[in-house]
């Protein structure tokens, strides 16, 4: 026997950068996930070259998927050239050589914080979403063992108790992102700070979403034709951000969600926040080639 | 670091395998390919020092053994493989996790037949409404023996192979024999 | 320089890179080589924490960043990450340790004796100023010991065990690739014993000390006695895949037991970590001997002491609050706005009569 035999070629860096014992880890975990859908499954989490709490989770699982012939696009706030996205987008490039794309319709994976692009995302797609907290029950029970337990009794009247209190207190659910939804009638699942708008989006999706807490070790899934309901009360209907009628100052889109820009004088403009969708638009009104795929919304409903 | 790196063959296949296996998977019902015929490639996607593994093959239990797999009993392994299953009754000594750990819930890639054999209706996540196919070569009562154990989330994963091509069952998937 | 500009994210991060480097200038092999014989407490620190023993290395990750602790350890870190287990050693008994200081507070001399070793325990701190201006500053030689400490020793707690003042540990009969491995497996509640003790050997110095101190003041409900403070080396013994079993050379390592009065009975706390480092293994002992039976979400609870002081985490989840986290605030807006306007057009509304 010799040393040889017993290990393959050294590489001054693992394709994609992880190692083969990592990505193993994390295939046969994402396979459970995808199984058990919305159900948190602990994971080593390597240290990657970026700081916790950054996208190391998302990072991850898009180095374990990754290979030349995938399209990435990465979005941070819906914006594709922000620091942290143009970071991360750049490191997978380089440690993978796969294209990169900021067009949603082009991408294979789209690894993002905090967004679900609004245009419509298709069976061959896959979404990374990157999450702070995996931990719905975080306010209710910091501890995590117990919220554990509570997962796995079905236990989640505090939640409703909590929301029910906001209720009465502010006339209404003062939950902004991180709507907690129930995944396939099961697990309560935070869909990672999305806003209240893109939660719709993960429910009888066509496209599977794959989310992942670097710092905190959980994996989770939402396989395609999965339902993700937002805990809400018969009576009190489920909102979302109240941007339907705003219109982008820059790019003339109307009906998605947007980011508020404060003027001076007190006043507000908007712009649309999937940076690329505004792109396009601006494209499309100034005669060049560009196209807007099916939106998750129109005219600022969603689409039933 | 300057020029872009390329995948190696070995990791390209195993790449491939995963992307067969976890679309499968996520789409019950819909058949996927793998990169190549057999048992070995999910081995070699999947299995490392830190699995435990029942292989009813010998030479598959070496192959398992050579990437670092534990080789154990059934009821004591992480991922099964098997050509066939002599019995349904079998499937009892699957793990199925707890409450607390559902992901402790086995695999089980076994051979069968995707063109012809029990009709059958699937339901659940990754289905759009139902999906209707034959499935054979697996002994009778299976499909009724999967429903009676497992109790979800508590349960267990099943891939079936045929060939190239690769049918995922998660324990969320509702199976009725028609 | 636009937060989030059009198009300008690559350049804008490429350049900010520079600014932070330019300070630092050019990283030679001559500067990595000082950092690391000038200054081995630090590189010892920098590997306890990185739980990645190459002196060299760590050197190399300080000057990078020009002494950004928890950025040096998180380089080191992703680093340790590419590297393939080749094998596991096998495991270090504390008799075998070559020892360079022992001693233990709980008696006033113990068997092999107190070994004080490398301290600046009593020495006056009182800055060289003279270097400042210009006169070099020479340590006094050390004068041996006319009969040299023996190299090895047991434990304190060993004696203790033998006399029946503490309950003898159980030898551990796991060993090779089945030891569990934090860096490989997530760490669940209640841990396993090798990831308890794991997880407290790569911990932040300054985390632990923040939470071994609460417990020394009385958030913990003992109050430790050091039975016995080690700095060491230790053999790295591995087999070549021909048989043979070999020193493959030795690590720095730091130990501490605590023991505190608990009925009949001494309670035991125990933390190890590579390098010289004696707050963090006092400090991480502190925490052990505390656990056992800590209230939940109490600072000396399991849970709370290892999810907290984790440096790679809790630095990088403390730095991330500097990303834009307009999205979430949005909608944060969006939910208050509501709920003003709601209570605003509930006030408007006459009371109803009595």
């Amino acid at each position: 026997m010799s040393l040889k035999s017993l290990t393959r070629d050294w590489e001054p860096m693992s394709y994609g950068f992880l190692d083969g014992s990592a990505k193993r880890e994390i295939r046969r975990k994402m396979l459970k996930a995808i199984a058990v859908p919305g159900c948190q499954m602990p994971y080593a989490s390597r240290e990657v070259p970026m700081a916790r709490g950054w996208g190391t989770g998302g990072l991850q699982i898009s180095c374990t998927l990754i290979n030349p012939a995938m399209r990435i696009k990465v979005i941070d706030q819906g914006a594709d050239d922000s620091v942290n996205a143009a970071s991360i987008r750049s490191f997978l490039a380089r440690v993978s050589g796969a294209p990169t794309t900021m067009d949603t319709l082009q991408a294979d994976l789209i690894q993002s914080r905090h967004r679900i692009p609004e245009e419509m995302l298709r069976a061959d797609q896959i979404l990374v979403l990157q999450v702070p907290n995996p931990e719905p029950l975080r306010s209710v029970q910091p501890n995590m063992s117990i919220a554990r337990q509570m997962h796995a009794d079905a236990d989640y009247g505090r939640m409703w108790l909590q929301l029910y209190e906001q209720i009465v207190r502010s006339g209404r659910v003062m939950q902004g992102a991180s709507y907690p939804s129930l995944v396939n009638g099961r697990y309560l699942m935070t869909p990672s700070p999305i806003p209240r708008w893109d939660v719709p989006k993960l429910h009888m999706a066509q496209h599977l979403t794959i989310l992942s807490a670097g710092r905190e070790k959980r994996l989770y899934a939402v396989p395609p034709f999965t339902r993700v309901e937002p805990l809400v009360f018969d009576d009190v209907p489920y909102r979302v951000e109240d941007h339907g009628h705003l219109t982008c100052q820059r790019s003339g889109a109307k009906g998605y969600f947007m980011n508020e820009i404060p003027q001076a004088g007190g006043t507000s403009t908007f712009e649309v926040s999937d940076s690329e969708l505004g792109v396009k638009t601006i494209r499309m009104a100034e005669g060049e080639s560009a196209r807007i795929g099916q939106t998750w919304y129109k005219d600022g409903e969603l689409v039933q | 670091m300057t020029a872009p790196p390329t995948p190696s063959d070995f990791e390209a296949e195993t790449n491939a395998t995963y992307a067969a296996l976890m679309w499968a998977l996520s789409r019950p019902g819909l058949i996927g390919h793998l990169p190549g015929t057999g048992q070995a490639q999910i081995i070699t996607a999947l299995i490392d020092r830190e699995s435990a593994v029942h292989c009813t093959d010998p030479a598959l239990a070496a192959f398992a053994a050579r990437a670092g797999a534990a080789l154990v009993d059934m009821d004591a392994a992480d991922h099964v493989f098997a050509r066939d299953l002599a019995q349904a009754d079998l499937l009892r000594d699957l793990r199925c996790g707890s409450d607390l750990y559902p992901e402790d819930g086995a695999t089980l890639v076994i051979n069968a037949d995707l063109s012809v054999g029990t009709a059958l209706r699937l339901t659940g996540p990754g289905i759009d409404g139902a999906v209707d196919l034959s499935i054979g070569g697996l002994p009778d009562g299976f499909w009724a023996e999967r429903a009676r154990i497992m109790r979800y989330p508590m349960g267990f994963e099943i891939f079936l192979i045929d060939g190239s091509r690769v049918l995922g069952l998660p324990r969320s998937t509702q199976i009725e024999v028609l | 320089m636009a937060y989030v500009a059009t198009r300008g994210g690559e350049r804008a991060i490429e350049q900010s890179q520079r600014l932070f480097r330019a300070e630092m200038g050019a990283i030679t092999p001559e500067r990595v080589a000082e950092i690391r014989s000038a200054m081995p407490y630090l590189i010892d620190r920098v590997m306890g924490e990185a739980s990645l023993y190459d002196e060299d290395l760590a050197a190399l990750a300080l000057a990078q960043t020009g002494g950004e602790l928890y950025e040096a350890i998180l380089l080191l870190r992703a680093w340790r990450t590419t590297q393939p287990r080749l094998t596991v050693a096998d495991p270090v008994t504390q008799d075998s340790l070559f020892t360079h200081r022992r001693i233990s507070a709980a008696f006033k001399d113990i068997p092999g004796g107190q070994v004080l070793g490398p301290t600046l325990d009593y020495a006056h701190r009182i800055l060289a100023t003279d270097v400042l201006s210009g006169q070099t500053y020479h340590p006094d030689p050390v004068d041996p010991a006319p009969q040299p400490s023996p190299a090895r020793q047991p434990s304190v707690a060993a004696w203790q065990a033998e006399n029946g003042l503490l309950a003898k540990s159980l030898p551990d009969a796991t060993t090779g690739n089945d030891i569990p491995d934090i860096t490989r497996e997530p760490l669940l509640f209640p841990a396993k014993r090798a990831h308890t003790l794991q997880s407290l050997a790569r911990a932040e110095t300054g985390g632990v000390l923040a939470l071994g101190y609460a417990a020394q003041r009385g958030y913990g409900q003992a109050h430790p006695t050091v039975n016995e403070l080690r700095l060491a080396e230790a053999d790295v013994v591995v087999q070549h895949p021909r048989g043979t079993r070999f020193s493959a050379g030795r690590v720095k390592v730091s130990q501490a037991e605590v023991v505190s009065k608990q009925g009949s009975e001494l309670g035991l706390g125990f933390a190890a970590t590579l390098g010289w480092n004696e707050v963090k293994v006092i400090a991480a002992a502190t925490l052990d001997l505390n656990a056992a039976g800590a209230p939940k979400g109490s600072a000396t609870e399991e849970e709370f002491f290892l999810y907290h002081t984790e440096g790679v985490e809790s630095s990088g989840f403390c730095i991330h609050f500097k990303l834009p986290h307009y999205v979430t605030f949005q909608s944060s807006l969006d939910a208050m706005r509501d709920a003003k306007a709601k209570r605003a057009a509930k006030d408007k509304q006459p009371e109803p009569a009595e």
